[in-house]
């Protein structure tokens, strides 16, 4: 099918931000001594892995091309197990 | 028509045992659950009657402490898990297709395992009775008490064990029903318009789907700290934990178990009252939002445990408002009566009797949501009789269910006399038991040595219970008598009934219908079947005005070869001629299967053999030989021709064009999301108990690096991406790009696993100052929750591996190829959901 | 919200001469209330329940609505009607279910901020220690004291620092309608104020083991000088643990010697865990 150049590119896209998260590593940003560059770096080391995901999800998943109500079923686990963690740290702090 | 004998391939009646392990038939199953049902139900009672036994006065001792702890715990466990749901699910699987016009579940094959799943989780719990004694913390299994160090006996963890079997039932249930309510529903009958029990089952299983899911991580983290010793819940901010994960599922828990209740009070008051439910639409609305609302009000069961004001406060406000949905539903069953024509049939009695029960557990819950009067009544009665109030209550509702259905499943209607005595005694013991409790509400829980002044009360509830026990021998011996020589039915024995089921013979034929239902007209009817045409047996029995599908026939014809997904030559034949639906009778024989009965044996087996592997031995042996006997299981079932015939004309909204395996799939996965969640979730929350930053200073070692995650990061995206090659090469119909490219994927998956091992192993031998022994699964919470979260997600891995490795022998016999692709996809559906993991794992556990 | 020092009149019971209202009334008043009303709810919907299922039985010689239109078999769902009699009923009880969350929310400030504001306007909060064990209470006093008896001065705000040596417990007095987790490796707050002197009962209420049944504590509330000298007795004694019997005090020390609230300070030596109560 036409979408294997779509899925080579998407993959390369993978590999690099995989490869960015580890960069963001290498420079020291990840310093678990000063909480506003770690916390920054958490974030943005997280957004990678939801973009990567988003990735995934979207096209080897087949989720472009689905009707909305499966994206939307997959979300709401998410959207579960997020609110019980959220929840659940929050009552401790 | 008997269908089964006609074509030589035999379905055994039900005389026969040999049917009863082979059937995937949903009302054979439906009964099969409701049976079992009722004997777990007289298994907790008795245990509740040699509590009330022991309390019969302050400090007795009719049973040892430990035993009385025993007692308490598996009544709990019991009735939740092993009574109510399933004796729900019984008529859920025997109703539900009838309701919606389908010929069975979307997974036959799947529902019979979800019973024999079901059956051996119970078989397993009993087994822990003799193992040292069975868990004895109470059904909320708080942490520590949970532990190993103050439960060693092997009887504790065959219990979580039997648990995490009995989700895998409810998983298996919650993905099949909730396919079949989307997919397989009568032209016409869109989602608005199921019926009630339909519906109230339908929200069951979506709070079903991602609630157990969160038990299921605790319970695996608590067997993993049983049997492999990791610390979750022996750290700091453990035994919260716990409690936050139980309770986020254990709240949502107790509307699963009321709403099947729910829905039969409302087909009972519509049909006994010969009134439509008043505001229907308000009243499901209501249910929607209790569905919802259930998973946000969790943590008032934790006011005391010193979480802060701020969401002790927010939880104030969420447990009130839920009343508020009830409050509106409560109010639309009396309405309903309203200009009624009222017959106090039993389970007119029994619904009206729940609704009153409700009424009164409500207001009672209501005392619960205010916090400061929570503060007092935390640990008392008050919280079980407003428990026993709301759920044996919902049990009530059950009960007008098996009254009600009983003319169906059987074709001959109960002693009305019988059913009004069981009634009376019920009603009266249930009180005589329960509301005395209110007035001793200062009794501890789960204590048998209370206050001297409660004394009378608690007598009356002891007399009170016996005679509820009591009650039921009456049930069953109407039953039984019934069945032998009750009055027989016709096809609808309920004046002003309305649902599908009642169009058909008591019992049904085993295809349910002759001819398709549809409400394409507006209402009821039965359409001429495509294949009876073609097989010029037809023997309609419409109830509206018949129609022919003329043009719809050819159409669905052709659709069918398509959707019907049955792979090899009978897919080919029909395309090729283009005739009648791939539908054909011989396919109901092939449903019976033997498979799902052996490999939940096998289950059994494996996980008896777990729960006292720290002791060896024999149960070394038994874990393997469970092990072995369900790979063999796994590719026997595998082997069957899987697929059951999508409906050609089917109201599919909101997942047309999703076939029942993908959109099965994605239910399982959406369910796999929370499990993770769960992990990753109970991750994050130790993490931020013990000190975010301290974590890494103290608890990781140097030798953790993050080399070894982005290189597995690399493998399992290249692997994810040989996936998708494969599907392409599918397309193409080359069978060595389908080869080479799951090959590879296997291969890629492989070096993942070799790599993790090569990174554990290095772990698990160093030797520093720090950590003199290795890092360890059991060093300390950092790593327990490393090894754990990679390990389960390890284990993901290996299954996908297993599967690709009867999967790629397939390919190269020519198999996933062209309209096959489909098995393609699912299995990458399973994969990149895999891979989708790790990318949150590697960062959360090497990285940050 | 009382004045420290002396009672205030008003349309609730305060406490005694500590003019603080102890979380016993706050719960006993909401209590009443909602017992109340919610009797009052329970009868009148059930009554209008089963009046309904009665006046409506069918009797074909006495059909009150021959020509209604009932429910068919095989008719897709369609409501009943009577929608705005469902919202008046709808509407009603959400009032009355909102009011009560909101009046209860007042009483919860009340109950969760009192020890700091009594502490913040000067006044005595005596904060003691609770560890729970399998199968008993340890109370740990601000000189280091041990006991096993727990001995408070009436009207003074008692703060109970509550833990878990063990598993999973949970403290509670019922005369003193105060309860707390005991949870291992935290700590949680509560507080109340006693009243009247007397012997009280405290018990576990979170299911701990085999000696949960009979994991009580004594709860002796004494005259404020009665309780004074209890106190000094126990100063240079490391332990004065139960059994011995502590002596109702008779010397004539008046050292004042309760502290402001201590932080949570770490318990005494501590017994090992022991079946059965205090004495």
């Amino acid at each position: 099918m036409a979408r294997f150049k779509l899925y080579s590119a998407i993959f390369v896209v993978l590999m690099a931000l995989s490869t960015t998260q580890a960069i963001v590593e290498e420079t020291g940003m990840v310093d678990f001594d000063a909480p506003g560059t770690y916390w920054m770096a958490f974030g943005i080391i997280l957004v990678l892995s939801f973009v990567k995901a988003t990735f995934v999800a979207t096209y080897y998943m087949h989720l472009r091309w689905e009707p909305r109500s499966v994206t939307y079923l997959f979300l709401g686990g998410l959207f579960v197990a997020l609110a019980l963690t959220t929840a659940a740290a929050y009552s401790i702090l | 028509m008997s269908h089964g004998e006609a074509d030589g391939h035999e379905f055994p009646p039900m005389s026969s045992v040999k049917r009863w392990f082979i059937t995937t038939n949903h009302k054979d199953i439906g009964i099969l659950y409701t049976i079992t049902a009722l004997f777990f139900l007289v298994l907790g009672g008795v245990l509740a009657m040699l509590m009330r036994v022991q309390l019969w006065s302050p400090g007795a001792s009719i049973l040892g402490a430990n035993a009385y702890n025993q007692a308490v715990s598996a009544h709990g466990l019991l009735m939740v898990f092993w009574f109510i749901s399933p004796f729900a699910f019984g008529f859920a699987n025997y109703i539900i297709p009838l309701q919606i016009g389908a010929d069975d579940l979307a997974f036959p094959r799947l529902n019979a395992m979800s019973y024999w799943a079901y059956l051996f989780s119970g078989l397993l719990f009993i087994a822990s009775f003799f193992q040292g004694g069975t868990f004895a913390g109470g059904w909320t299994m708080y942490a520590p008490l949970n532990l190993p160090t103050y439960m060693p006996n092997i009887g504790g963890t065959t219990v979580v064990l039997a648990l995490i079997m009995f989700i895998a039932a409810v998983t298996m249930g919650s993905v099949n029903f909730l396919t079949t309510m989307y997919r397989m529903r009568a032209e016409g009958l869109r989602m608005r318009d199921l019926p009630m029990f339909s519906m109230s089952i339908l929200l069951t299983v979506w709070m079903m789907l991602f609630a157990f899911a969160a038990l299921l991580a605790a319970l695996m983290i608590l067997a993993a700290q049983h049997i492999f010793g990791v610390t979750y819940f022996s750290a700091d901010g453990g035994t919260l934990l716990w409690t936050h994960l139980f309770w986020f599922f254990g709240h949502p828990e107790v509307y699963i178990v009321f709403f099947p209740a729910l829905g039969i009070m409302a087909e009972c008051f519509q049909t006994f009252t010969g009134q439509r439910i008043v505001g229907r639409k308000w009243f499901v609305l209501a249910m929607v939002l209790v569905a919802l609302q259930s998973f946000v009000v969790w943590m008032h069961h934790m006011f005391l445990t010193g979480i802060n004001l701020e969401i002790k406060t927010l939880f104030m406000v969420t447990t009130i408002g839920i009343s508020l949905p009830f409050d509106l539903m409560v109010f639309s069953l009396i309405y309903t009566m309203i200009k009624g024509r009222i017959r106090y049939t039993t389970p007119f009695l029994f619904s009206l009797g729940a609704l009153i029960l409700f009424i009164i557990g409500g207001i009672t819950g209501v005392f619960l949501g205010a916090v400061v009067l929570d503060y007092e009544f935390r640990g008392t009665y008050w919280v079980v009789a407003h428990f026993h109030y709301v759920m044996v209550g919902g049990a009530t509702g059950l009960f007008a269910g098996i009254y009600y259905w009983f003319p169906k499943m059987t074709g001959r209607m109960y002693d009305e006399y019988l059913g009004k005595v069981h009634f009376a005694l019920y009603f009266l013991g249930f009180n005589l038991l329960y509301f005395p409790l209110f007035v001793a509400w200062e009794t501890p829980r789960r204590v048998f040595d209370y206050a001297p002044g409660l004394t009378s009360w608690h007598q009356v509830a002891s007399i009170g219970g016996f005679l509820l026990g009591a009650s039921f021998l009456v049930m069953f011996y109407n039953l039984f008598k019934s069945m032998a020589v009750g009055e027989e039915v016709g096809d609808n024995p309920w004046e002003y009934s309305t649902t599908a089921e009642w169009a058909v013979s008591s019992p049904p034929p085993l295809e349910n219908f002759e001819g398709k239902p549809s409400y394409a007209s507006g209402k009821l009817t039965f359409r001429e079947d495509p294949q009876l045409t073609a097989d010029g047996s037809g023997d309609n029995e419409p109830t509206g005005t018949p129609s022919t599908d003329g043009g719809v026939q050819t159409e669905s014809a052709a659709a069918s070869g398509e959707s019907a997904l049955v792979t090899g030559p009978e897919a080919v034949a029909s395309a090729a001629t283009g005739a009648a639906t791939v539908h054909t009778e011989e396919e109901h024989a092939d449903h019976a299967s033997f498979w799902p009965f052996v490999i939940c044996f096998a289950g059994f087996l494996a996980f008896l053999g777990l729960s006292g592997i720290q002791d060896g031995g024999a149960y070394y042996w038994l874990t393997g030989a469970g092990g072995a006997l369900s790979a063999v299981g796994f590719v026997g079932m595998a082997q069957e021709s899987f697929h059951t015939p999508e409906p050609t004309v089917a109201e599919q909204w909101p997942f047309e064009g999703v076939e029942n395996m993908k959109l099965g799939m994605w239910m399982f996965l959406g369910s796999d999301v929370v499990l993770f969640g769960g992990f990753i979730g109970s991750y994050l929350f130790l993490r931020v108990a013990n000190g975010w930053m301290h974590w890494h200073h103290a608890f990781i070692p140097e030798a953790h690096v993050t080399l070894p995650g982005l290189i597995n990061t690399y493998l399992l995206l290249a692997s994810s991406f040989m996936v998708v090659l494969a599907l392409v090469a599918s397309h193409k119909n080359s069978k060595r790009g389908v080869v080479a490219s799951l090959s590879l994927t296997w291969l890629l998956g492989v070096g993942f696993l070799i790599n993790k091992g090569i990174e554990w192993n290095h772990l698990f031998h160093i030797s520093t100052e720090a950590f003199p022994n290795g890092w360890g699964i059991s060093t300390n919470v950092a790593s327990s929750t490393f090894y754990l979260t990679t390990g389960l997600h390890g284990a993901h891995v290996i299954v996908g591996l297993i599967m690709l490795m009867y999967m790629i022998p397939r390919a190269m016999n020519g198999a996933y190829l062209g309209d096959d692709e489909v098995s393609i996809e699912y299995f990458g559906l399973y994969w990149h959901f895999v891979d989708i993991v790790w990318l949150f794992l590697f960062p959360l556990f090497y990285i940050l | 919200m009382a004045d420290i020092g002396g009672p205030v009149v008003g349309d609730t019971v305060l406490a005694g001469a500590s003019g603080i209202r102890a979380p016993a009334e706050v719960f006993n008043s909401i209590f009443v209330v909602f017992l109340g009303l919610g009797t009052l709810v329970g009868v009148v919907v059930i009554s209008y329940t089963l009046y309904n299922a009665y006046k409506y039985r069918y009797r074909a010689e006495k059909d009150p609505a021959p020509d209604l239109d009932r429910p068919e078999l095989g008719e897709l769902p369609e409501s009943g009607g009577k929608g705005k009699k469902l919202f008046l009923s709808f509407g009603i009880s959400a009032l009355i279910v909102l009011s009560l969350v909101i009046w209860t929310y007042a009483s919860l400030l009340y109950v969760e901020g009192k020890p700091t504001e009594v502490q913040q306007n000067g006044g005595e909060v005596l904060t003691i220690d609770v560890d729970g064990f399998r199968f008993g209470w340890q109370f740990t006093y601000p000189n280091g004291a041990t006991t096993s008896t727990l001995r408070v001065p009436t009207d003074t705000v008692i703060n109970l620092s509550v833990t878990s040596e063990d598993v999973f417990h949970n403290f509670g007095i019922p005369e003193m309608r105060v309860k707390s987790d005991a949870i291992p490796g935290q700590t949680t707050n509560t507080w109340f104020v006693a009243e009247e002197t007397g012997t009280y009962t405290a018990a576990c209420y979170e299911i701990c083991g085999e000696g949960h049944s009979g994991m009580d504590a004594k709860v002796v509330v004494m005259e404020p000088d009665e309780y004074e000298s209890w106190y000094a007795d126990t100063e240079g004694s490391a332990n004065a643990t139960a059994g011995s019997g502590s002596s109702d005090g008779e010397d004539g020390g008046g050292n004042a010697i309760e502290a402001p609230s201590a932080p949570n300070s770490a318990s005494g030596s501590l017994a090992p865990a022991h079946a059965g109560g205090a004495p």
